[in-house]
């Protein structure tokens, strides 16, 4: 997050100046591909996308950070939307496996996934929650949106919204306070 | 559900052994808000607290991708409608299209060069029709359809026996003007004019002198020799040289290779053949 100094590098990427999109890029693109890499398969080509969409309409948005970011990630739920409906339209090759699977099912990295917590590991266990009780999680926790933008966003109740963060909580946690064996045959399954 | 086999959540408390389990949302929503939990919180609070912190932790190699194509969308010039989310398909859509259509061209033009190859061949070994022969034998000095052949064009007389009166035949003219002078076909021109001597029904005329058109006259403006007003069938000429246009020079090439520096046969070109014919009014 920027923080203070955002109004200002809003202000300049608006008059055009190119360090001050970068330094909005960087701020937020980590969390826009993670979150993307939960909803869709393409995630870059979906940022991508999305970044372009934000450059088209950056002259005429007015807020502070958290509403910049919540545009943002707006575009991007919609971009991959988009790219799922074009995506449903072609023939898909299904996954036997997918890495969150392969993460669960894997003995060596169980014991691994709290004392060495990687970005990576804990993004594939998210990953393996119910769609909803994921993607709400990633932008709570990873996009910093507030209840009211997530709700916004996915189009639920902020109580709603509340409700499938806390049951997504409490699955990782016993995800994680379980052994990698035992995750594995009662975790709720992949959803995606 | 109660038991050591059930699921966390599906207990009455968040963790094994803590009962009241609602009373953990203040702490879930502190997590959520990436807000610091008391140290008091029970440790698997904790390891989920280390969970969230590492999936909102900062970029990693790859994490950045696209850093490249956003800073170029942004230093590009707005388009007048503004940024459209099918403007990048639509881009992507004629980078993929654009080597399709540039493949047309190329296989018509491959498959003209094959055609061009076959017929080539087909008029050296003399397998076309006698008027295809024939134009192959003017063009690209084929060997000539042989003698006798029906459908034989004329005006070019490599048959002997070929009769003034085929001379006039509209065919050969349509096809000389396209092999002799391929850059022009007015009334003026040398080999389109229907007063061509070599057209012309009037067999001396054919071989030994040009239209005296004024296009002509400007293009050559050296001395033509005045047309013999009285034409006798002995100076048509059935000789091969007169076969090949008359030109009195190397029957197998084309008329553009013979003159380089214009493209209609100048009145030297229509002298006497080195078969003897004579030509009124053309200095020998």
């Amino acid at each position: 997050m920027i923080g203070a100094a955002f109004g200002e590098t809003l202000a300049h990427a608006k008059a055009g100046d190119e360090a001050a999109f970068t330094l909005l890029f960087r701020d937020v693109q980590p969390a826009l591909l993670r979150y993307l890499r939960l909803i869709a398969p393409d995630a870059e080509d979906v940022a991508g996308d999305t970044w372009l969409q934000v450059v088209g309409g950056l002259g005429r948005f007015r807020g502070e950070e958290q509403e910049f970011r919540a545009w943002l990630f707006t575009i991007a739920r919609h971009r991959a939307a988009d790219s799922g409906r074009s995506r449903a339209r072609r023939p898909a090759v299904p996954l036997d496996l997918t890495e969150a699977e392969q993460l669960l099912t894997s003995p060596d990295t169980a014991d691994q996934a709290l004392e060495a917590v990687s970005t990576r590991k804990v993004l594939a266990l998210i990953a393996s929650l119910p769609g909803d009780q994921a993607e709400i999680i990633m932008l709570r926790v990873v996009a910093g949106l507030e209840a009211r933008e997530v709700a916004r966003i996915v189009g639920k109740s902020p109580g709603a919204v509340r409700v499938a963060a806390h049951r997504g909580l409490r699955k990782l946690a016993g995800m994680a306070g379980l052994p990698a064996t035992e995750r594995a045959s009662t975790r709720p399954g992949v959803t995606r | 559900m109660s038991g050591p086999d059930a699921m966390h959540d599906e207990m009455p408390g968040f963790f094994p052994g803590r009962p009241g389990g609602e009373h953990d949302e203040p702490l879930l929503d502190m997590l959520l808000e990436r807000r610091p939990i008391p140290p008091g919180a029970p440790p698997e609070l904790h390891d989920l607290a280390r969970m969230l912190a590492a999936a909102a932790g900062p970029a990693e190699p790859g994490d950045l991708v696209g850093e490249d194509a956003a800073r170029a969308a942004f230093t590009r010039p707005p388009s007048p409608a503004g940024a459209s989310p099918a403007a990048p398909r639509s881009a992507r859509h004629r980078l993929t299209e654009r080597p399709a259509r540039g493949r047309l061209p190329l296989a018509a033009a491959l498959a003209m060069a094959a055609a061009g190859l076959g017929s080539a061949t087909a008029a050296y070994v003399g397998a076309l029709p006698s008027p295809i022969q024939h134009l192959a034998h003017v063009v690209i000095g084929a060997p000539p359809p042989p003698s006798g052949a029906p459908g034989q064009p004329l005006g070019v007389g490599s048959s002997p026996a070929a009769s003034p009166s085929q001379v006039s035949s509209p065919a050969p003219r349509k096809t000389l003007r396209v092999s002799a002078t391929p850059t022009s076909s007015k009334p003026g021109n040398w080999l389109w004019n229907s007063a061509n001597p070599r057209y012309s029904p009037k067999p001396s005329y054919a071989s030994c002198h040009p239209a005296p058109g004024p296009t002509q006259h400007q293009a050559h403006p050296s001395p033509a020799p005045s047309p013999t007003p009285t034409p006798s069938p002995a100076h048509f000429s059935p000789s091969p040289s007169s076969a090949s246009l008359g030109t009195g020079q190397n029957p197998g090439q084309p008329l553009a290779a013979q003159d380089p520096e214009s493209p209609r046969p100048s009145a030297s070109s229509l002298a006497p053949s080195p078969s003897g014919t004579t030509c009124p009014g053309v200095p020998g």
